[in-house]
């Protein structure tokens, strides 16, 4: 019995982390979760939650990346900036 | 060879008493009553011509020339062969007479004096440098020779080879000419360096690879970050190289598995896929620059680090076999969300208004096919595959924990039925 919660959890763990990957939010998650692997939102949530706990910091740089992601006109700007930047600097090489 | 270091250690010791040598030799040379007999050696051997000349020189050892046709055994000839300095124990042209078993060749012009560095000895007398010298060095430490060329790196008797940039640069030519055959004796022969023995190249070796082992997973993240921002145009391609110069341990020559660039080769409707945020030549792309990957660039959670990277069935980018993370970017890659757009939903829906701009990496390029499609693909592959390793392997939290938890927020059962 608790192994199959184990994996069902391991499972959860496991989407979780491919919804990081494409640094979903965790209401985002919870959304994709269920739609595609119906997996029930307070599920999905507790899970994350959990995960936050156990890896505090990784949590917190993630958040504020999100942040920065989605920052606003300025923030959007100054990423535009960089990588016209960037690419002039390629074309350079 | 041991007992031949033993005697000539115990010739070296008494060389100022000669009254004890007879005894001490003895003692050393009862060892040899094995290989001679005995009782001719000791009697052929004239002990006060022997150390007639030594002046009361520590150091000195008498030239075993009288020994006549005493010969050394193989096993000395062996490290003489090795380290060919060694030959040149200055004993200037003196054999031990006919019978010597020295490979003659291996005996140098007398100009060539190893012992000279390692201060061991004096030998700036051909005379009483004598075979019991030779043995000695090459017995004790072969790898002594090498200090003719590593001068002065160290002046007693311990091996120690001097690493040069230069010397390991040659090292690591060898170890990759011979690739899967990198063993010491193989890299040893191609280096051809004098002085340097099979026990210096093991440990170097050993020493190598294991820090390469390091770098190359460290590299190898670096690379394939580099690797994409280059693929999407922007990338500084020289990060890569800069980086990889950095450590002497690596050469240039850092091939990170190119199983990277097939599942590059995208599909168009997959969303790019961040790279682990790492460090790049250009300090501004730091945190301020949109995601990096899920992390900005300088964190990574601690245990992360040892994922391997380029395990391959699975990158750690959430791609799994059958899902593609890297999509070519059509134009700049990189591109942020867009400013202006206030929401999260901006991952489903797509502000082609800025299409004009940067293509977004979190957003498909160019279709209107949403990126639901890719999040499905995934998702559905854990559901398929759950054997697959984490892609990110977050530290998991205790099972009764998160049961617990769930039992309170209403879900008694875990899987639901």
């Amino acid at each position: 019995m608790s192994n199959s919660s184990a994996s069902y959890i391991h499972m959860v763990q496991h989407l979780i982390e491919k919804c990081l990957i494409f640094h979903m939010t965790k209401e985002e998650c919870m959304e994709a979760l269920s739609k595609h692997g119906n997996i029930q939102p307070v599920i999905t949530s507790t899970v994350w939650s959990e995960l936050e706990k156990e890896n505090k910091e990784f949590f917190k740089l993630y958040t504020s990346s999100q942040v920065k992601v989605k920052g606003g006109a300025e923030t959007g700007a100054l990423i535009h900036k960089m990588i016209s930047d960037t690419s002039k600097d390629d074309s350079d090489e | 060879m041991q007992m031949l270091v033993a005697s000539s250690s115990s010739l070296r010791d008494t060389a100022t008493k000669s009254d004890d040598n007879p005894e001490t030799i003895e003692s050393g040379m009862d060892e040899f009553s094995d290989c001679f007999s005995a009782g001719s050696l000791l009697d052929s051997i004239d002990f006060d011509e022997l150390f007639a000349g030594l002046d009361g020189d520590p150091d000195a050892l008498p030239d075993l020339e009288i020994l006549g046709d005493y010969s050394i055994s193989g096993g000395t000839g062996d490290d003489r062969g090795q380290s060919s300095d060694d030959g040149n124990d200055a004993v200037s042209g003196s054999p031990f007479g006919s019978g010597s078993g020295l490979d003659a060749g291996s005996v140098c012009s007398p100009g060539e004096v190893v012992v000279d560095k390692a201060g061991d000895m004096d030998v700036k007398k051909d005379g009483p440098e004598g075979h019991f010298g030779k043995v000695k060095k090459s017995a004790a430490s072969a790898g002594k020779a090498g200090r003719s060329k590593a001068r002065g790196s160290d002046g007693n008797r311990k091996v120690k080879v001097d690493w040069t940039p230069e010397l390991h640069k040659r090292f690591v030519q060898a170890v990759e000419q011979l690739g899967e055959k990198a063993v010491p004796s193989r890299i040893l022969e191609i280096m051809g360096t004098d002085g340097l023995t099979r026990h210096n190249i093991a440990s170097h070796l050993q020493k190598y690879r294991s820090h390469r082992k390091h770098l190359i997973a460290r590299e190898a993240e670096a690379a394939s970050w580099n690797q994409r921002r280059h693929m999407y145009g922007g990338a500084r391609g020289g990060g890569m190289g800069k980086r990889v110069a950095v450590s002497p341990w690596l050469l240039p020559t850092i091939g990170f598995p190119p199983a990277m660039s097939g599942p590059m080769h995208h599909h168009p409707t997959v969303r790019p896929l961040h790279v682990w945020g790492h460090p790049s030549g250009d300090p501004s792309q730091t945190n301020t620059m949109w995601p990096k990957h899920i992390l900005p660039h300088q964190l990574r959670p601690p245990h992360l680090h040892p994922r391997p990277v380029w395990a391959p069935p699975h990158l750690p980018y959430g791609q799994s076999q059958g899902m593609p993370c890297y999509p070519p970017p059509p134009q700049r890659f990189m591109a942020p969300p867009v400013p202006g757009i206030p929401h999260h939903a901006m991952y489903k829906t797509d502000p082609r208004a800025a299409a004009a701009g940067p293509a977004t990496i979190l957003h498909p390029p160019l279709d209107s096919s949403p990126s639901n499609e890719s999040i499905d693909a995934a998702l559905e592959d854990v559901l398929a595959k759950p054997w697959l390793p984490l892609p990110i392997g977050l530290k998991a939290p205790a099972i009764d924990t998160v049961v617990g938890e769930l039992q309170r927020q209403g879900v008694p059962q875990i899987p639901p039925s």
